[in-house]
């Protein structure tokens, strides 16, 4: 298909994607668009330095290739190179989405959809909303040097309903987001939207300043997804770790990192936003152990790192879209189910903090989460809605302190926003979890 | 029918670093075409990545106008206006020779500090032209420094992060400030004694994007806004005044708005001297809440005008940093990362890198804590000023420093 230059690994990711979005303010339809583009990301490898282009000439590839071939330096023995040892070959075509694709619905429907739910807000409380309904299918194509000749396809679809709510002097700004795979997901959520319509008002009703301290906090699935994704997923992508020996130390496998109850997984094989039968560079998706049974076990690799740090590939090599390399990534991190009821554990609880829904989150040596509702638990009960600006907690010591993890366990995918890492934001990311308890985090 | 154009173009190449070496080198170049017609009232959009004949948007654009999208604003009309900031972009050589100088010695002389991330050279043209002789056209480059910086011996992801943007480099500027600042990182100090402090930032982004949100034309007349219903009313401090700023020279980026609007002086006041005197609309918002009109359409290059978000700028305010300080020990963030406002105004934020500093010179590293105040405290009787950066050199395009009493808990 394409001629690569003697001496040189090369490989050619080609993405063609069809999207969706049709948003509305209050009832009124603001846009229905629809993109159909194509572009494609080049790497050229001569066992020293990477070369990248990224265009959107797709049949122009072969002359991008012959012109990053140019500025490298052929290499005769650039097939024993370890990171060129390291990749796959892999030769497949799965194509899961043909069936029941997103393209083959009619924006007409994927509006009345939308509409369907806003007739559900009604009450003065929220005085405006926006809302949308997004959808993408990717077609990607991945050749390469050493015989890689794979394509796939990945499809999310989504609703999101902006809210803004007016109280008196109490004013609140949240969202209401389901996503899934097929439009078919998305029919029939009438109750999910309208509890999540009452919660998000008895919120902003009530909710009172936190008094700030420190709290034994209970994490629900989509706090728990983030508070994993934060405190430790980042720590797991082991492109921080080549060349640095005190990381290498600090996260050597084997080491204790929770109680035996934690279990964190990674893996590219679940259906929805961090879908990845084969990662950016060709290697076949996997679940990847990272923790078991509190125990370090497994670290997140593109084939750089695997080579470097002499362990498998995982297929985490994620770009963002065509304009960008493949850097190591996340796909869907969570943690696994426990065996406790949820009614247990908040029984336990004396006075604590109980995190619902989150805004944001972040992960350096500190990790945060912005809750968006947030409640008191006192007594064993959860009590009253509380505004709290930031959870903060330190990523070497928050998940030893990890100590009930719940039988209950939800995935989730959203539409807008996902995971930033330097200049790639935002990648979507599969998250969530059981219901989880932290003994001590900072609460603001 | 009327017939609007946008075309964006958009050209990189960009030096990867890993390790304090370079490890990959990546060119881009890709123009996005957007196409909006306008008809009966209507309006209809397409739009597509690298080279699509216009005559194709066209008739997609006219296709989509049957969705019935009402537009009934008169657009932007009888304006050239074409400007280029920036002639003699940084070329890929160059970027490349810098990078290697600077990696040279931060290997030599900083080899207890891993350096990683990109340094770039970047072209920006973006172009809005329609039937009714709208010419405007933005050119731009500037070249992007941003390394993070980690220590060998930490067990952090980074610990770090040395930052410069603008059109020209100059190497002796970037290492007279520098070479001190990575100094300093290598003297923990401790934390000043007092639970309130004066706190300096450089990008007050929690800050910025909390007033992008109260300050949307729309969440103030729909009730959602905490500065709903305080039109005229003082607000802050009477040193603070905040503009919608669209001047290229003090933030990179086009000087019209997404329906052509062109500022005078590229600005417009919303808060001057601690009074709200306006709330930012775009030509829709305007009319539904007959509101000011003031050029703040946002969108994508293939999209309706939407009313987002906008180039917020305090005006400088003060002079004299170190002198503010009356000879206290101050704080500057680097890097505060999560911490955000509650919707009544709250705010908490740890600070991951912070420095002890005396308004002229970066003492040393403090370490992790944890600020806390509210947006009326914030610019009000906790003010402390919007100064010119004269201290931080962090490229040549004007930024400002500003300054708080925050209470800080360890």
């Amino acid at each position: 298909m394409y001629k690569f230059p003697k001496g040189l690994y090369v490989d050619v990711r080609i993405e063609e994607t069809f999207d969706t979005k049709i948003s509305f303010k209050k009832l009124t339809l603001q846009e229905q668009k629809i993109r159909n583009n194509r572009g494609a990301f080049i790497r050229v490898f001569d066992g020293r330095r990477w070369y990248y282009s990224s265009t959107t000439d797709i049949n122009g590839i072969q002359a991008q290739i012959d012109a990053l071939a140019q500025m490298a330096t052929p290499n005769r023995e650039i097939l024993e190179h370890p990171i060129v040892k390291a990749f796959e070959v892999n030769q497949e075509t799965i194509m899961e989405y043909d069936a029941k694709s997103v393209t083959d619905i009619p924006a007409q429907e994927k509006q009345e959809l939308l509409e369907s739910y806003l007739t559900l807000i009604t009450d003065p409380t929220i005085v405006h909303h926006s809302s949308f309904y997004a959808d993408n299918k990717t077609v990607k194509s991945i050749y390469t040097s050493k015989g890689t000749a794979v394509t796939f396809d990945k499809q999310t679809c989504g609703v999101r309903i902006n809210l803004e709510l007016s109280c008196g002097e109490k004013k609140n700004q949240t969202s209401i987001s389901k996503a899934g795979v097929f439009f078919e997901d998305l029919l029939n959520l009438e109750d999910f939207f309208q509890t999540e319509l009452e919660k998000n008002i008895a919120f902003t009703r009530d909710a009172e300043l936190v008094i700030p301290g420190e709290y034994p906090v209970l994490l629900g699935p989509e706090a728990t997804g983030v508070f994993t994704h934060e405190s430790f997923g980042h720590k797991s992508e082991s492109d921080f770790m080549v060349g640095d020996e005190t990381m290498k130390a600090e996260w050597a496998l084997g080491k204790r990192i929770g109680q035996s109850l934690l279990t964190i997984i990674d893996d590219g094989t679940v259906p929805g936003n961090g879908y990845v039968p084969y990662d950016d560079e060709g290697t076949k998706g996997k679940k990847t152990y990272i923790i078991t049974e509190g125990i370090l076990s497994g670290r997140l690799h593109s084939a750089a790192t695997a080579a470097q740090l002499e362990e498998s590939l995982t297929g985490n090599a994620r770009a963002m879209n065509f304009e960008f390399e493949p850097i190591v990534r996340m796909t869907t991190t969570y943690i696994e189910r426990g065996n406790r009821p949820l009614g247990d554990i908040v029984t336990e609880m004396e006075n604590g903090i109980y995190v619902d829904t989150v805004k944001h989150g972040s992960g350096m040596s500190t990790f945060t989460l912005a809750p968006d509702r947030a409640y008191r638990i006192e007594n064993g009960q959860i009590a009253g809605p509380v505004n709290v600006s930031v959870v903060t907690g330190n990523v070497f010591s928050a998940l030893a302190e990890v100590d009930a993890v719940s039988e209950e366990f939800e995935l989730m995918s959203f539409v807008g926003g996902g995971c930033g890492k330097m200049e790639q934001w935002p990648l979507p990311v599969g998250f969530g979890g059981p219901y989880v308890r932290v003994r001590k985090l900072k609460v603001q | 029918m009327k017939q609007e154009s946008i075309t964006i173009r958009e050209k990189e190449t960009a030096a990867k670093i890993q390790n304090t070496h370079i490890n990959a080198v990546r060119t881009k170049d890709i123009t996005k075409k957007g196409v909006r017609v306008f008809a009966d009232g209507n309006i209809g959009i397409s739009g597509a990545i690298g080279d699509v004949a216009e005559e194709k948007l066209v008739e997609n654009a006219i296709q989509n106008l049957s969705v019935g999208i009402e537009y009934p604003y008169p657009i932007s009309r009888d304006r050239k206006d074409h400007r280029s900031y920036n002639d003699n972009p940084m070329t890929a050589g160059e970027l490349l020779s810098i990078t290697e100088s600077i990696l040279e010695t931060l290997r030599k002389e900083y080899p207890d500090f891993d350096f990683s991330e990109t340094i770039s050279a970047n072209e920006i043209m973006t172009e809005m032209r329609n039937s009714e002789g709208l010419d405007l056209k933005y050119e731009d480059a500037h070249y992007s420094l941003g390394l993070i910086l980690k220590e060998k011996k930490s067990a952090n992801l980074f610990d770090g992060i040395l930052m410069c943007v603008g059109c020209r480099f100059d190497m002796d500027k970037f290492w007279a400030f520098n070479r001190p600042y990575l100094e300093a990182y290598r003297n923990r100090v401790a934390l000043p004694e007092g639970e309130v402090l004066p706190v300096f930032t450089m990008e007050p982004d929690n800050l910025m994007s909390f007033l992008n949100r109260s300050l949307n034309g729309e969440r103030f007349a729909t009730g959602s806004s905490i500065f709903s219903g305080k039109m005229g009313e003082q607000l802050f401090n009477e040193k603070v005044t905040l503009e919608q700023n669209r001047n290229p020279l003090h933030q990179p980026g086009a000087f019209f708005d997404m329906e052509g609007v062109v500022l005078p002086e590229d600005r417009h006041v919303l808060i001057e001297s601690g009074k709200l005197v306006s709330v930012f609309t775009d030509k829709k918002n305007a009319h539904l809440y007959n509101l000011p009109h003031t050029g703040s359409a946002s969108g994508a290059y293939d999209g309706m005008p939407s009313l987002t978000t906008v180039p917020l700028r305090f005006r400088t305010d003060s002079k004299d940093l170190k002198g503010a300080l009356k000879g206290q020990p101050a704080i500057l963030t680097v890097i505060s990362s999560g911490g955000d406002f509650t919707p009544d105004g709250s705010f908490a934020a740890p600070v991951q890198v912070g420095f002890l500093f005396d308004g002229e010179r970066i003492i040393g590293r403090l370490p992790e804590f944890t600020m806390r105040s509210h947006i009326s405290k914030m610019l009000g009787e906790d003010y402390i000023g919007t100064f010119d950066n004269t201290v931080f050199y962090i490229g040549d395009l004007p930024t400002q420093v500003q300054g708080y009493y925050m209470t800080i808990m360890k």
